[in-house]
């Protein structure tokens, strides 16, 4: 096939111009073989700059294009366009940079040249060897699965919901609610839950684009962004799976909490009248505060902590529930005395301190506290304790509530297993990037929200149930078709051995492993062209499109040549 | 390391008989339906590696050859590449082909499901051109040097093997240290246990004797080891040294070939990577004033060291193949000692220890973060 | 009836990494977005930090992508040096004036070669280096500001004041500076907006116990960051104002606490930060950390606080706490578990509490936005989303909202958008 390239070199004003001999480059790169046309333009990306290399790329008939000028993450886009406009594959393109890279790193013109020359020349090497690549069009699925229909499912739900997108619900439990459902408030403005909860799930029942299954799991999810197949059980029945079709899944499976029978020190299960935070919320909701012998307690421990050491982390809500508990007590038991034992108070809230503060004055102790451990004294507990100045004090009390650390869910591993999703070391969902994508996966299409995630507040649960509906909305539009990756991995099956060195590397699960033939195989959708696989592969049979060994051996010949 | 137990059996005639008669039991209880075991070609001056069925044939089996032209992994990488088949396999095989075994199947070459792996305490091996020179007189030299365990006919990597008692795979024979007329076998693995139960075998013998044996020669081969690869070092050392050590090489790539852990279905020095335009040697000739031909033998002698190193079980198969008697073997042997001291691994030392360059350990990650700042 | 259309576009007032991310995620969604920017640059207070807890990450390498992909996104309007001045009308049809200060320097014509600099004769106190070094008239707060575009300070150029001078015009070779640019009006019409405009730190010289100003080596924790950063106006060297390493630090906590009446979130976990900066620069450097409570909520950042414990820092925990000179020496003067104690310390470094920007009431006034009891913009209700200002159409995220980190401030950002994109 006869090759026709047409370089074009930006003078970029007088950014290039006057920093490198232009015309020195034009005479260096006219003879190479295969080069139909060399000139230079004023301003390639402006108007006129494109409408020039269009006309020049059909009056040439070119078959490939190569222009010096800017960074590519400049104006790569912007020339892969033209070349599309004028029919030409945009993938037989090639961009050098001769501005940041050579005119804006030195004053000496005549190593600029030189270098100028060389990154042409290397362009040119490399353009030689490229492929035409097709962009790929994928039609998508605009309706989401949430799994968990506690408040982050509820909330992602209602805010995903429309005409056009169907959510699927899905909630192992009979009821909607999750965790909170069992508490009588909440701790910010002290505000009835079943408020918040009833009206969440009225809407929910009213919307015509939520389906909810109650009762069940997920079984299955396999597939990509955009197209996931998922297969919901009733659990406990032998009926069939109802298979569904979903382009994202929000998992918002809650958590669950720490075991205090690990932490014996704290005579949970051992002595009566030593509950979790979680029974004392249930308790409170039935209305009645009662010790094991059904009197009412005239003094009411807060042990803070609980697991803290074994788990290696702060659970975030505890102080704060502690305080709403104090004021739970002192709502309904108005003589009784209230201690917090705690080391640390984490109050980060900006109304949790005026909280704190409005409690305290309630007569509410607080004790800053270590090396806890809890004996019995006849009918009461015996708190021991070291205080703030490692003095050993004890202080005996009726009834004892233990604040343990928020822990992932039971089935947290097998939803990370089956979903593709990583789990963190302490087996919470693992987000893409902490900091600047916190609520999506390495697996796209796949969305982390609420306590699944890591022990937080209701307030940040709901925040991130809509920054998921954010993530999804701008993502995955009814009707809008998904690009994936043009430049992805491709393995060479007669190379191949099967060593499965790249599945070890792949952090998208974009890679799966043929039985039959025993080979790997790229699954070009979910592939995201990172080149993991290529630099792992011992064999060379993995490679990148648009990268490959020759392209780039190419390229990097004529550089140092 | 997990504690091996062992027991002991009878050997009254030699060894070779013995582990026939072991495996004759065997295949008779139904505990293996195969086995790949080697055996003399009719000519009598080759020994092949030969997957019987019918156990009629076994009594010809040939453990222990003089020689070692297959190497045992490929042999069990051969037949089970594919996938693991439903008959219970033994594979007779000394360490090093252990070794290598347990490395292709963690390079999913080999599937280890269905196969039993039995070693022996290996004496060495003969460099192969030696014994073609008179295989009956050289058979005989074997046996002899085998039963004083001598070393000086075997291949020079054999000479300084530390690992010729290495227990890597299901059961393993012990003829060291054993009183007379009886060998240890040693089981490694639930399969082995399985087997020596089935054999009814008591594994719950004294292995002292055996033990102390083989740490003792462990440790003298060890120091003759060290000299040696000193010696070697500095005949290699320096791009000079380098050149002139392997400027005999034809690029036949029989080393590559005969290497069991050379994977690879198109080796890159095979490939078109290779090839080069003529006006690319012109331009290297130029830059250099000339260029030799056939160009880059040093360079693929580099690039097969650094694509296999981390897995060499020094063999030797690579030096006993080489048609120009480059002492590739060794050279080869020497530095991947030093590449898998780097990482603490021992090549084919466990099923369960992966592979250094396929391992992500976090606290490196953070050894390269910090290493930067 | 004719249904009053919807406008689609959107306004992000703020172009933090709040700001950046929402504006993001709209265009992803082929939302028009304009993006107003009251400073000169984007990335707000992240690009002021070299690391980020707890993973010690780069932060202007992780920044820098997003800024590059906004600066090119052709759906993202970006007007810096833009303010808002009035909003008017109601959700799905906003009406929206900016009053967009003239850079002087051309944008398209500029290469950020910087050669303008160093004829200008005047010089003063760059405010994004904290003061501690100096700018000219015409500048760019730091090396790597995005756009990399300078500006002119006509409050101090001698040109705007009435002076003959044309020393930065001289210098351009690229005609890119243009002195008769004007100051615009700018008016849009959007159907939401997303207020992303930030914190500011309390200013520590009225707490008067902890002497800063007073006493020459007391930093705040943004002064601190820039001695830190690389391309900061040490270029990382950690030093004294005499020029010389501190060998000992003491970093104070909860600095303007009582004062404000809220944990502010994020100094402990800056705090510990700080640790690693000091010592990884200065490995002998003695470190003595001085709280109240220990606020480290994240799952991933206790095991950092024990890793930073390891380096053998002083955690001490006070009761009361001042900063006082005894004779040459700086000291810190303190109780704790009843007794009183004295701490000579080259450096102390104060981590002061976050309160909103000083034009948030002015801003809160011109959209027409509540603000709570601490002057951070108003959630209407955090039980339905802390995001939804009193307003309807209007939201507020990140620290605007009230003092959180940079994963806080994104997932608000992530819930404003869809919030928006469900508006119609």
């Amino acid at each position: 096939m006869e090759r026709k390239i047409g370089v074009y070199i930006c003078e970029c004003g007088p950014n290039i111009s006057e920093k490198i001999d232009i015309d020195k480059v034009i005479d260096a790169v006219s003879p190479i073989e295969d080069v139909a046309v060399v000139e230079k333009f004023k301003l390639l990306c402006s108007a006129d700059g494109k409408k020039f290399l269009e006309e020049q790329i059909k009056k040439n008939s070119l078959t490939h294009l190569v222009v010096a000028a800017c960074s590519p993450k400049d104006h790569e886009k912007t020339f892969m366009m033209v070349c599309e406009n004028a029919e030409l594959n945009p993938y037989l393109f090639q961009l050098a940079n001769i501005r940041e890279q050579c005119a804006w790193i030195t004053e000496d013109k005549e190593e600029a040249t030189k270098k100028a020359i060389r990154l042409v020349k290397a362009a040119i090497g490399r353009v030689k060897y490229h492929s035409s690549l097709e962009k790929k069009e994928i039609d998508s699925i605009p309706d989401v699965l949430v799994i968990g229909g506690g408040i982050a499912g509820m909330e992602a739900s209602l805010q995903l919901a429309s005409k056009q997108r169907n959510v699927y619900l899905v909630e192992k439990t009979s009821d909607l609610g999750g965790l909170v459902k069992n508490y009588e408030k909440t701790f910010l403005g002290m505000k009835p839950i079943s408020d918040i909860i009833d009206e969440k799930t009225k809407k929910i029942d009213s919307n015509g684009n939520i389906k909810v299954f109650k009762d069940s799991e997920v079984e299955e999810a396999i597939g990509f962004f955009g197209n996931f197949e998922i297969k919901i059980k009733r659990t406990n029945e032998e009926s069939e799976p109802v298979e569904i079709n979903v382009g994202a899944i929000v998992l918002a499976t809650g958590s669950a909490l720490f075991n205090p029978d690990k932490t014996p020190e704290y005579g949970y299960g051992k002595f009566e009248n030593v509950i979790t935070s979680l029974e004392f919320e249930k308790m409170n909701l039935s209305g009645k505060i009662l010790l094991k012998n059904n009197k009412t307690p005239n003094s009411v421990a807060t042990i803070h902590c609980v697991g803290r050491e074994e788990r290696g982390y702060c659970s975030e809500i505890c102080c704060m529930y502690s305080l709403k508990f104090a004021r739970y007590l002192k709502e309904k038991l108005p003589n009784v005395k209230v201690s917090n034992f705690y080391s640390d108070l984490c109050i980060p809230g900006k109304t949790d301190q005026k909280f704190f503060n409005q409690t305290k004055e309630k007569n509410v102790g607080f004790i800053r506290s270590s090396n806890i451990k809890l004996t019995k004294k006849g009918e009461q507990l015996n708190i021991e304790y070291d205080d703030e100045n490692k003095n050993k004090q004890n202080l005996l009390v009726d009834m004892i509530i233990l604040s343990p650390a928020m822990v992932p869910n039971d089935d947290a591993t097998k939803i990370a297993e089956m979903t593709g999703v990583s789990q963190d070391d302490e087996g919470f969902f693992a987000e893409e990037h902490e900091k600047l994508n916190p609520i999506s996966t390495s697996t796209e299409g796949i969305y982390i929200v609420g306590c699944a995630k890591g022990p937080k507040n209701i307030s940040d649960t709901i925040v991130q149930a809509e920054a998921a509906s954010g993530n999804i909305l701008s993502s995955l539009i009814p009707g809008k078709k998904l690009e994936p990756e043009v430049k992805t991995s491709q393995i060479s099956e007669s190379f191949c051995i099967g060593c499965k060195t790249c599945l070890t590397v792949c952090s998208y699960g974009a890679i799966t492993f043929d039985e039959t033939k025993k080979i790997s195989v790229v699954n070009e959708v979910i592939c995201r062209g990172c080149g993991n696989c290529v630099a792992a592969c011992p064999s060379g049979a993995a490679s990148i499109k648009h990268f490959k060994f020759n392209q780039l051996y190419q390229e990097i010949k004529e550089a140092v040549k | 390391m997990n504690e091996l137990k062992g027991g002991i059996i009878p050997s009254k005639t030699g060894i070779r008989e013995t582990i026939i008669d072991l495996i004759e039991k065997s295949v008779d209880k139904g505990i293996f339906d195969a086995v790949i075991i080697p055996m003399k070609v009719p000519s009598g001056d080759s020994f092949v590696y030969v997957l019987v069925k019918d156990k009629k044939l076994l009594k010809d089996g040939f453990p222990l050859a003089p020689t070692m032209l297959v190497q045992g992994a490929k042999a069990v990488s051969s037949v089970t590449r594919l996938g693991k088949g439903n008959m219970k396999i033994a594979a007779i095989i000394r360490p090093c082909e252990a070794r290598a075994t347990v490395e292709l199947a963690k390079l999913g070459q080999a599937d280890l499901d269905n196969v039993t792996i039995i070693s022996i305490d290996c004496p060495g091996v003969l460099p192969t051109s030696d014994f073609l020179e008179d295989p009956d007189k050289y058979l005989k030299k074997f046996d002899d040097a085998y039963k004083n365990w001598d070393d000086k006919i075997m291949r020079p990597v054999c000479q300084i093997c530390d690992k010729s008692s290495m227990v890597t795979g299901d059961l393993h024979i012990g003829t060291l240290g054993a009183k007379k007329d009886t060998c240890f076998i040693i089981s490694n693995s639930e399969k082995g246990d399985s087997v020596a139960e089935k054999l009814d075998i008591n594994l719950n013998q004294n292995l002292d004797s055996w033990n102390s044996k083989v740490k003792a020669i462990s440790e003298e081969k060890k120091k003759k080891r060290i000299k040696a690869h000193k010696e070697l070092k500095s005949t290699v050392s320096g791009l000079d040294n380098l050149v002139e050590t392997f400027s005999q090489c034809i690029n036949c790539h029989n080393c590559m070939r005969v290497c069991p852990v050379c994977i690879c279905r198109l080796c890159y020095f095979d490939s078109d990577k290779v090839k080069h335009t003529a006006e690319d040697y012109l331009t290297r000739a130029e830059s250099k004033g000339s260029m030799r031909f056939l160009p880059d033998t040093t360079l693929f002698q580099m690039g097969r060291m650094m694509h296999m190193s981390i897995s060499c079980v020094s063999c030797g198969n690579c030096e006993d193949a080489c048609s120009m008697d480059i002492p590739v073997g060794q050279i080869f042997s020497m530095i991947a000692d030093e590449t898998q001291a780097l990482f603490d691994y021992v090549s084919g030392r466990s099923l369960d220890e992966p592979i250094p360059l396929v391992a992500y350990k976090k606290e490196e990650l953070h050894q390269m973060e910090d290493a930067n700042d | 009836m004719k249904e009053k259309e919807q406008k689609k576009d959107v306004l992000v007032i703020g172009a933090g990494i709040a700001g950046i991310e929402a504006s993001l995620l709209l265009s992803k969604a082929d939302r028009k977005v304009h993006l107003v920017e009251k400073t000169s640059y984007t990335g707000g207070a992240t690009i002021k930090f070299e690391e980020v807890f707890s993973n010690m990450e780069c932060s202007t390498c992780m920044v820098a992508p997003r800024q590059q992909e906004l600066l090119q996104d052709n759906n993202i309007n970006l007007i810096t040096l833009g303010n808002v001045e009035d909003v008017k009308g109601s959700v799905g049809d906003f009406t929206v004036k900016i009053h967009k200060k003239a850079r002087y320097v051309d944008m398209v014509n500029c290469i950020g070669c910087n050669a303008c600099f160093e004829p200008c004769p005047v010089s003063l106190k760059n405010e994004f280096e904290e003061g501690l070094s100096e700018r000219k008239a015409i500048y760019v707060p730091c090396a790597g500001a995005l756009p990399n575009v300078p500006m002119i300070d006509t409050d101090n150029c001698l040109r705007f004041k009435g002076k003959k001078c044309t020393a930065c015009q001289e210098a351009c070779m690229f005609e890119a500076i243009d002195y008769n640019q004007k100051d615009e009006k700018i008016e849009i019409k959007v159907g939401a907006i997303v207020v992303a405009s930030g914190y500011s730190l309390i200013d520590t010289k009225p707490l008067s116990k902890f002497s800063y100003g007073k006493i020459d080596n007391v930093y705040t924790s943004m002064e601190f960051e820039r001695l830190y950063a690389s391309n900061g106006p040490t270029e990382g060297n950690i030093v004294l104002r005499d020029g010389k390493n501190p060998k000992s630090v003491a970093i104070i906590h909860c600095v303007g606490r009582e004062e404000k009446g809220y944990c502010s979130s994020v100094c402990c976990m800056y705090s510990l930060k700080f640790n690693h900066y000091l010592k990884s620069k200065i490995p002998d450097i003695k470190i003595s950390e001085f709280y109240t409570d220990l606020c480290i909520p994240g799952k991933s950042h206790q095991k950092f606080y024990e890793k930073m414990k390891e380096t053998k820092v002083d955690m001490i925990r006070f009761n009361e706490i001042e900063v006082a000179k005894q004779g040459k020496d700086t000291v810190v003067k303190y109780s704790t578990k009843g007794k009183k104690n004295t701490l000579p310390v080259d450096m102390v470094i104060l981590a002061p509490a976050i309160e909103p920007k000083n034009d948030a009431s002015e801003l809160a006034k011109t959209l027409g936005i509540s603000k709570d009891d601490y002057g951070f913009f108003k959630e209407e209700n955090p039980y339905v989303s802390s995001v939804i200002s009193s307003k309807p159409g209007i939201f507020i995220v990140g620290c605007a909202q009230g003092a959180k980190n940079i994963q806080d401030s994104v997932s608000q950002a992530n819930a404003a958008v869809g919030k928006v994109l469900s508006l119609s």
